[in-house]
């Protein structure tokens, strides 16, 4: 009996020391500390227009603002001792808030993804425009606060020249296409300060400054009938009077370009040659056009759509070609009922032309090139936006997620097909991160873009 | 104290040469050989020789009843390389089990004839809630049974010959989300469930060309797992459920085939070593693919690349009798993992690994006899799937204590 004791007295011993090593099972990791290099994150300020704002779906709205960039950015920046990032955050349950174009009474609220039926009874997923939860007076009410200045100075709508333009909050200014409401709200003087001298009020150690995009969007969403796209110097002046005001106490900083339309899904979602027709349609618009003499003609199947051109022809008009744009805001029940397109041939505002488009194409090059050239000089961190759009634009993979520019299916833009959702700002967060520890030596890690959200659905 | 500096020794000097094949193989058999190292093929121990080595099952004199289960606890972390955050695995416990019988008309008969319900493959891998690889899996779960009934002819008293038919059985679920969400914020899902089976045979030969010297050479096919009849579930916002409609899938999952070459070494009277040469044919796991029956423009077929090369693996252990009933055992193993870099995943975060196993038994009078095991591994693997892009370093510890009962008459 003793012997057999002893001898299955070690099979016990198995039982505890399984258990002992099954609490200690638990695999660790040494994460290592974010190392913050030569980057003095505890006065961030950011400079910018929509996409620093963080507007999406068509309005500025609280969601939207927590998740801009520049907010991500300066979370992360909590990680090497960064300080407060105040935002002029909306009201939380507000639609949002967006500017009517040379309206000073109403305003717009974000989009949402609806079920939609159109004028031929088919119901599909569409954008639909909320009722405004606020009215124009929102804007006029100043929320600056001089003991808790606003880091995120991006202001929806800015051009590079707006940025040091003293009275950019100032009504007055209004005529001369200079003021701007979003501004009027945070400005610490609406009639004296600049979005410029805010920011440097604050003895900024870190900026960030991504502008440059409304200089051509004005002429670009307009389909090049309004506004004028900033000329190459004086956008080149104002690059370097920002720079040099923001950098003079010395502020490091990180300097993005901008993306060029052909990256946008505002321009690329409907296609020039859209108008798909039977053979009855065809014959019939044949029959209209062949007499004209100018080179019009309709096959089954996909056609360029016809658009006003008045230098095309005696006529005014032609069809499309491959290279060009429809904008995103074309009344698409007037095209497909009541032949925006084929019979009335498409208004200009919806179309930008291969002439316009190059004009956009050649200033936004212009202006990357000024942008990237400026940061070099002052030893900044720079992000091509530009390439990091062009790179959604071919497709991505995150962490098993695929993404693209398409409009709503992609996962990256919002509902206005102009700016990014919280997955796209997650994503350029990154791209801005990773510039930053480039330049400066800093281990600042990237966001978990797995945690922000695409556009919801119905 | 005697026994346990001779134990230490015998792993230190062998330590160089132990190889385990991996992937989402179990290898976990008969309580003496996990104990070893998992080698076994050379060694006639008991009714866990129907799996080792067919061929030598006919050199058992009793017939045997041998039935054991080894719990594997498996926990898995992952350190995401750009963001710094970490995920857990919450994996429930696996039970991997092993049933023998062998019997013979007589007991010294030449014919012995075997039956062995076990299980080669599986495991289920569950990650944490929201984690940054959700979109990649969730929740992997496969299953798979083995009955092999088995043929063993000792022509000689030197060599034995056998082989087993192999019917295959098994279930996979494989869950992942699917990055579109409603209006409240909730995710989608998908859920794909099947049964599967396949056939395949086990064959071995066993040689024992001196007193101390033993060979064994088993030959275990491939098995092809068909999944016919799978159904596919998607949970998504109401307005794309056209979109991702439920239904029908087939895939396929090759289980591959395992050479094993094996000595075994009496090496006194109360120390047998052995040590098992595995070559494992994982290059047949090249694709992982789920044809559904109804495509849409979301939902397509898809065939991701999962590029497992071939290995050996090699392990080894030792087995010394302490008295007439109560023996020791000790074994190491090292692994080559099958996942070649760009193709580690979160369902099987493969590594190189070295196991360590121990074990004792014990007779109870003649008939009754209970073994018992535990295998401690540890991986780390550092890689940037090609997929998905999810990048950052998996670590996984596996405990497995395991326990058997023999009944021999």
């Amino acid at each position: 009996m003793k012997r057999k004791t002893n001898s299955f007295l070690p099979i016990t011993f198995l039982i505890p020391l399984t258990i002992g090593i099954m609490i200690g099972c638990k695999p660790k990791f040494d994460i290592p500390t974010p190392d913050n290099g030569s980057v003095d994150a505890s006065r961030y300020v950011a400079i910018g227009s929509y996409i620093t704002a963080g507007y999406a779906d068509g309005a500025l709205y609280y969601e939207a603002q927590s998740v801009s960039f520049a907010n991500l950015l300066a979370e992360q920046f909590k990680l090497i001792d960064g300080g407060n990032f105040n935002i002029p955050f909306v009201p939380q349950n507000s639609n949002g808030v967006s500017v009517i174009a040379g309206n000073t009474i109403s305003i717009n609220a974000k989009s949402t993804l609806v079920n939609k039926t159109d004028c031929k009874g088919i119901t599909a997923l569409g954008p639909l425009k909320l009722n405004p939860t606020e009215n124009y007076g929102f804007f006029s009410a100043n929320i600056y606060n001089s003991s808790a200045p606003f880091n995120n100075l991006g202001i929806p709508n800015t051009k590079i020249f707006h940025v040091a333009f003293k009275g950019y909050g100032d009504v007055a200014n209004n005529p001369s296409g200079n003021f701007n409401p979003f501004y009027q709200r945070i400005a610490s003087n609406f009639a004296t300060s600049s979005i410029l001298s805010d920011a440097v009020n604050q003895n900024p150690t870190f900026f960030s400054l991504l502008i440059g995009s409304e200089d051509v969007m004005g002429f670009a969403l307009s389909g090049g009938i309004s506004d004028t796209i900033t000329p190459l110097s004086r956008f080149n002046n104002h690059v370097d009077t920002i720079i040099n005001n923001l950098t003079k106490n010395g502020a490091k900083g990180v300097v993005g370009n901008i993306p060029d339309i052909s990256s946008l899904p505002y321009f690329t979602t409907i296609p020039y040659n859209g108008l798909t027709i039977d053979q009855a349609q065809a014959d019939q618009l044949n029959s209209l056009y062949t007499p004209l003499g100018i080179n019009i003609t309709f096959t089954v199947g996909s056609n360029p759509f016809v658009i006003i051109d008045t230098a095309a022809n005696f006529f005014g008009f032609r069809q499309m070609s491959e290279n060009e744009y429809i904008l995103l805001n074309v009344p698409l029940d007037s095209v497909k009922c009541y032949s925006y397109g084929s019979l009335i041939p498409m208004p200009n505002k919806y179309v930008l032309t291969a002439n316009e488009i190059s004009l956009v194409q050649t200033a936004i090059a212009n202006y990357n090139g000024k942008l990237s050239a400026a940061a070099q000089l002052k030893n900044l961190a720079f992000v091509d936006v530009n390439s990091f759009y062009k790179q959604i634009k071919t497709g991505m993979v995150y962490n098993g997620i695929s993404l693209n520019a398409q409009f709503v299916k992609g996962g990256v833009f919002s509902l206005d097909g102009l700016q990014l959702n919280p997955v796209g700002q997650a994503l350029l967060t990154n791209e801005f991160i990773k510039s930053i520890n480039f330049m400066y030596g800093s281990t600042i890690p990237q966001v978990d873009v797995t945690k922000y959200k695409g556009i919801s659905f119905p | 104290m005697k026994f346990n500096n001779k134990l230490i020794l015998l792993v230190i000097i062998l330590v160089p040469s132990f190889y385990k094949a991996q992937g989402f193989q179990v290898n976990l058999q008969g309580q003496k050989q996990q104990a070893m190292g998992g080698a076994g093929t050379a060694l006639i121990m008991d009714g866990a020789a129907l799996f080792y080595n067919p061929g030598g099952a006919c050199f058992l004199n009793k017939n045997e009843i041998n039935i054991g289960v080894t719990p594997v606890f498996a926990k898995s972390a992952f350190l995401d390389a750009n963001t710094n955050k970490t995920a857990e695995t919450k994996s429930p416990v696996g039970t991997p089990f092993a049933a023998y019988g062998v019997f013979g008309l007589k007991d010294s008969s030449s014919l012995k004839f075997g039956l062995a319900v076990y299980t080669p493959f599986g495991s289920t891998v569950q990650w944490e809630d929201n984690w940054m690889g959700r979109f990649a899996l969730t929740r992997l779960e496969l299953k798979v049974f083995f009955f092999q009934p088995t043929i063993s002819y000792k022509i000689n008293s030197k060599l034995g010959i056998g082989a087993g038919f192999v019917y295959s059985y098994g279930k996979v679920n494989l869950q992942k989300d699917i990055p579109l969400i409603d209006n409240n914020g909730n995710y989608g899902h998908a859920t794909l469930e099947g049964k599967a089976s396949g056939l395949g045979f086990n064959a071995g030969i066993y040689f024992a060309p001196t007193k101390k010297l033993t060979i064994g050479l088993t030959y275990r096919s491939q098995v092809n797992m068909k999944v016919r009849d799978g159904t596919a579930t998607f949970k998504v916002p109401a307005s794309l459920s056209e979109n991702f409609p439920n239904g029908k899938f087939t895939s396929k999952l090759p289980l591959p085939q395992v050479a094993t070459l094996g000595f075994g070494f009496k090496a006194t009277n109360k120390l047998d070593l052995a040590l098992d040469i595995n070559f494992v044919g994982w290059k047949v796991y090249d694709t992982l693919a789920f044809d559904y029956e109804n495509n849409t423009s979301s939902l397509l077929d898809t065939k991701s690349a999962r590029n497992y090369k071939n290995t050996f693996a090699f392990r080894c252990g030792a087995n010394y009798k302490i008295t007439k009933n109560f023996n020791a055992c000790l074994g190491m193993a090292y692994g080559i993992t099958p996942v070649q870099n760009g193709y580690v995943t979160p369902e099987t975060p493969d590594a190189n690994r070295i196991n360590y196993t121990a074990g004792l038994g014990y007779f109870f009078g003649k008939q009754f006899r209970v073994d018992a095991s535990v295998l401690f591994t540890a991986l780390k693997r550092k890689d940037t799937n090609i997929e998905t892009n999810l990048s950052g370093t998996y670590k996984t510890n596996v405990i497995a204590p395991g326990i058997a009962a023999l009944y021999i008459f």
